[in-house]
């Protein structure tokens, strides 16, 4: 069970588009802070999509719960790439 | 209130006092019962899991098997202990004890059962507090602090979860004879029951009506409320 980082950020990017309906969405997007492109509501649904991809596709009980999770500087979600890095180096691991 | 087929509902404090009462009814009324006790159950009707509420780890152990499932459609956090006693002769470790079951509980075992709520597209999050919040009473400000602190955390999360389908309430009861209040002096609990809207100690059952008409579909637009059982 091993995925690459790309395959983790098309599923984050194919995630984000679905849900948005953002066209242009890239290892750069934003998830959280000032210029995010989902609203608190959607980033719930696509940290579930992600967990459940993470169990099922890279086996990584992924926990989302971080003290920096709402850092624009620091949290792994503040962009589809930090994201991707995050769960491959999980995978890494 | 009329439950699906496979409807779930976790009940936390399952195995006394108002918990085991809605645990109980929930049951008859055709819900699987997912109940939640610090210690086995030597019988019980419906499922009932050992979990610490207060302990994170201990939580999600517990419910872990349930993070993903969609028949969870309603988490009635009734975990709880209480300490009759002043703020300055309160030992710290129950102090602690007191906020870690009654506040930090409730908001672990919405973390745990949340998400499954969010997956099937709603759901029914009731936590517990006390008629002792509006009522200030003496001798339960530590008490009084986890339940307010409850109330504040489920206005918050109620929230976050509407986009959800997801309702999250807060029930308020004053004195119910349950094991909660079994050592407080009757004189206290007729001063308490004396204050609310409508003099009359409440009953389990009281407590059950106000859960079940909260689990009903046509309260899909209640949320974020604390109901006062009794009247404050």
């Amino acid at each position: 069970m091993s995925v690459t980082y790309h395959e983790v950020e098309a599923f984050i990017r194919d995630e984000l588009a679905s849900l948005t309906g953002e066209v242009s969405v890239s290892a750069d997007t934003v998830l959280i802070g000032q210029n995010r492109v989902l609203d608190s509501a959607d980033l719930v649904v696509l940290l579930l999509a992600v967990e459940e991809f993470a169990k099922e596709k890279m086996g990584v009980d992924w926990d989302w719960t971080s003290d920096s999770a709402m850092s624009e500087a620091r949290s792994v979600l503040r962009n589809v790439g930090a994201l991707a890095h995050h769960l491959a180096d999980l995978q890494a691991a | 209130m009329s439950p699906g087929a496979v409807d779930t509902i976790v009940v936390t404090g399952a195995s006394r006092g108002l918990g085991a009462h809605c645990a109980l009814r929930l049951h008859e009324t055709g819900y699987r019962v997912v109940g939640l006790g610090r210690k086995p159950a030597k019988s019980s009707p419906f499922e009932m899991r050992v979990a610490d509420v207060a302990d994170a780890a201990s939580v999600s152990a517990a419910l872990g098997d349930l993070k993903r499932d969609k028949s969870v459609y309603g988490l009635i956090n009734a975990a709880g202990i209480a300490s009759m006693n002043l703020v300055i002769t309160t030992p710290p470790e129950t102090v602690r004890r007191i906020i870690e079951t009654n506040l930090i509980g409730t908001i672990f075992c919405c973390q745990a059962v949340a998400p499954a709520m969010v997956k099937r597209g709603g759901g029914r999050i009731i936590n517990f507090s006390t008629l002792g919040v509006p009522l200030a009473i003496k001798g339960e400000a530590v008490y009084i602090a986890s339940k307010a602190g409850v109330e504040g955390f489920s206005r918050a999360f109620a929230r976050e979860m509407a986009p959800h389908g997801v309702t999250v309430n807060t029930i308020a009861p004053g004195p119910i004879d349950t094991a909660l209040i079994e050592k407080v002096p009757r004189q206290k609990i007729d001063e308490v029951v004396g204050r609310q809207l409508i003099p009359r100690q409440g009953e389990p059952e009281d407590v059950w009506n106000i859960v079940s008409l909260l689990l009903s579909a046509e309260s899909s637009m209640i949320t974020g409320q604390t109901i006062h059982v009794g009247g404050a």
